[in-house]
């Protein structure tokens, strides 16, 4: 199975969606391939594309075919992933925030959060605050996710911290902002109570916020 | 010489008394001097016109870049579009989701509603002083936002065929849009393209998705007014086949470099740019405008219009936007 990842990660840098497809059946089907291995593939050929886009080999149309890709295989593995998950309890909202419409690195991250058992309610992107802090309200949240891939969203992010203290919502949730751009400067500087750059990230600091 | 005399002269490759002086100065910037949000202008023909002439007047360049507001084609088309404060105006739903979609693109009217007024009213105000220049999206650009960007792209892998059927469908209203823009009066029409930058899309795919439609507009066109084609950020890898395209001339950003430009394109197409709009105007000091002025100015041929390389943002210091004026008649000179 090993190489069977291995050939899954590949197909996704090449854009290769048929391929991508049907090598996520069969990892569905074998049922031996452990959730976080898929998503530690998902991710490392994310960050391969990325950063072919970074050399100039790659451009926006080639991200979004692998984007493409992932999201195809998303929908043949969740239910297989979803299978592994740990009873943990906890209520997520998510989105990307507005202004911003990347949704290739939530919507992992959903996956993944959904896969660990959490109870995740995907606003989508390009969502305002009014959103976000009427979902929070309307699920209890435990945590509010923000991903926020450019930096230009710096705004938007302090928009939505300060009208869930006005609404007096603060205090219940835990909030983590997250994407690429991410840095433990920007996260201070919004005042979330923490933050991550990737999936592996993600995962562990919604546990620790949660004490679990 | 007057503004616009300047202008056409350096369009037309014939001497000018100094270098023309045409910053993108529109819709995002323009409200600012008198004193209104960009929403209200981009809604408001008159507000737009009287907020573009008032900053020429305020900074004397040579040109105006008459906005067209919701004259766009998209909004004409019926693609619901939001504008909020000073935000860029964005398009909340798109009108083409696939191949069966395409039926509902038409032509547009650019007359309808009194949408071209704007244009009219800066042409009148300008009385041949001083150059107006309008703007169109070119197909491929106006393809891309009716159906969205990410859809858009991702189909050039699965889908081509039907990329190129609706990119053919955006072609009249890249053209109809600019004859109107002509028959109002502007010198020069301005075709934005983009999303057609190697810092989006690869040179391969300029030259079969975004380069022929160029060519189709600009012969269709047909001389009746000057073309100047707009892609900003790097459009280095792609500058030789741009100037294969019919347009008068080649607007550049600061990611190109003018005499490697001059060099791509050749003695015979002007060259208008590229002083970076963000890092040197928004964000840069009087002294880095004077800097980045000053070597596009040695580097300026017969053939050069000094200009911001893309839209001069809101928050663009107006010492900065009035160094742009002083050092290129300093310079260019």
């Amino acid at each position: 199975m090993e190489k069977t990842l291995a050939e899954f990660q590949q197909s996704i840098i090449d854009g290769d969606s048929e391929r991508t497809e049907a090598l996520a059946r069969e990892i569905a089907g074998d049922g031996a391939v452990a959730a976080e291995d898929v998503f530690a593939s998902l991710s490392a050929a994310m960050e391969e594309v990325g950063s072919r886009y970074e050399t100039g080999e790659y451009f926006i149309p080639e991200m979004l075919r692998s984007a493409d890709a992932v999201e195809r295989a998303m929908a043949i593995l969740e239910p297989y992933l979803f299978e592994q998950r740990h009873d943990q309890s906890g209520v997520v909202v998510i989105g990307t925030v507005k202004g911003d419409i990347h949704n290739i690195g939530k919507n992992i991250i959903v996956a993944a959060l959904r896969a660990a058992g959490y109870e995740v309610h995907d606003l989508g992107v390009n969502v305002s605050t009014a959103k976000f802090i009427d979902k929070v309200r309307e699920t209890g949240a435990d945590l509010l996710l923000l991903s926020a891939f450019t930096t230009s969203t710096k705004p938007a992010l302090m928009d939505i911290l300060e009208t869930l203290e006005a609404e007096g919502l603060r205090e219940g949730v835990k909030v983590v902002s997250g994407g690429a751009s991410h840095s433990q400067e920007l996260a201070s500087e919004v005042g979330v109570d923490g933050f991550a750059a990737d999936v592996k990230g993600t995962l562990a600091v919604c546990r620790e916020l949660l004490g679990g | 010489m007057n503004g616009r005399e300047r202008f056409l002269a350096a369009l037309a490759g014939e001497p000018a008394d100094t270098l023309p002086i045409v910053p993108v100065v529109d819709g995002f910037y323009a409200p600012k001097v008198i004193g209104r949000d960009n929403d209200e202008c981009f809604l408001d023909g008159d507000c737009m016109a009287a907020a573009l002439t008032a900053a020429r007047e305020r900074y004397g360049y040579d040109g105006i870049l008459a906005e067209m507001g919701l004259g766009d084609p998209p909004s004409v088309l019926g693609c619901p579009v939001e504008v909020q404060g000073n935000d860029v105006p964005l398009v909340v739903e798109t009108l083409v989701d696939g191949p069966g979609d395409l039926e509902k693109i038409g032509t547009p009217d650019p007359w309808a509603g009194g949408k071209m007024e704007p244009v009219q009213k800066v042409v009148e105000a300008a009385a041949g002083r001083h150059a107006v220049l309008g703007s169109v999206r070119s197909p491929f650009e106006y393809a891309a936002t009716v159906r969205g960007l990410a859809g858009f792209m991702t189909d050039f892998y699965r889908d081509p065929d039907f990329v190129h059927r609706l990119i053919r469908a955006m072609l009249p209203a890249t053209v109809v849009t600019a004859q109107a823009l002509a028959q109002a009066g502007v010198d020069a029409v301005v075709i934005k393209d983009s999303f057609a930058s190697s810092s989006v899309i690869s040179p391969d795919h300029y030259r079969e998705f975004a380069f022929p439609y160029e060519v189709e507009a600009i012969a269709e066109l047909g001389g009746e007014v000057p073309v100047i084609l707009h892609i900003c950020r790097n459009s280095g890898p792609i500058l030789a086949q741009m100037a294969q395209t019919g347009a008068d001339a080649l607007e550049v950003d600061s990611l190109v470099d003018l005499a490697a430009a001059r060099e791509a394109v050749g003695p015979g197409i002007t060259l208008k740019g590229n002083i970076d709009a963000v890092a040197v105007l928004e964000k840069g000091t009087v002294a880095d405008v004077e800097a980045a002025v000053r070597r596009a100015a040695a580097a300026a041929d017969g053939r050069f219009i000094l200009s911001s390389g893309d839209s001069i943002p809101r928050e663009t210091p107006d010492e900065n936007l009035a160094a742009l004026v002083e050092y290129g008649r300093k310079y260019g000179s």
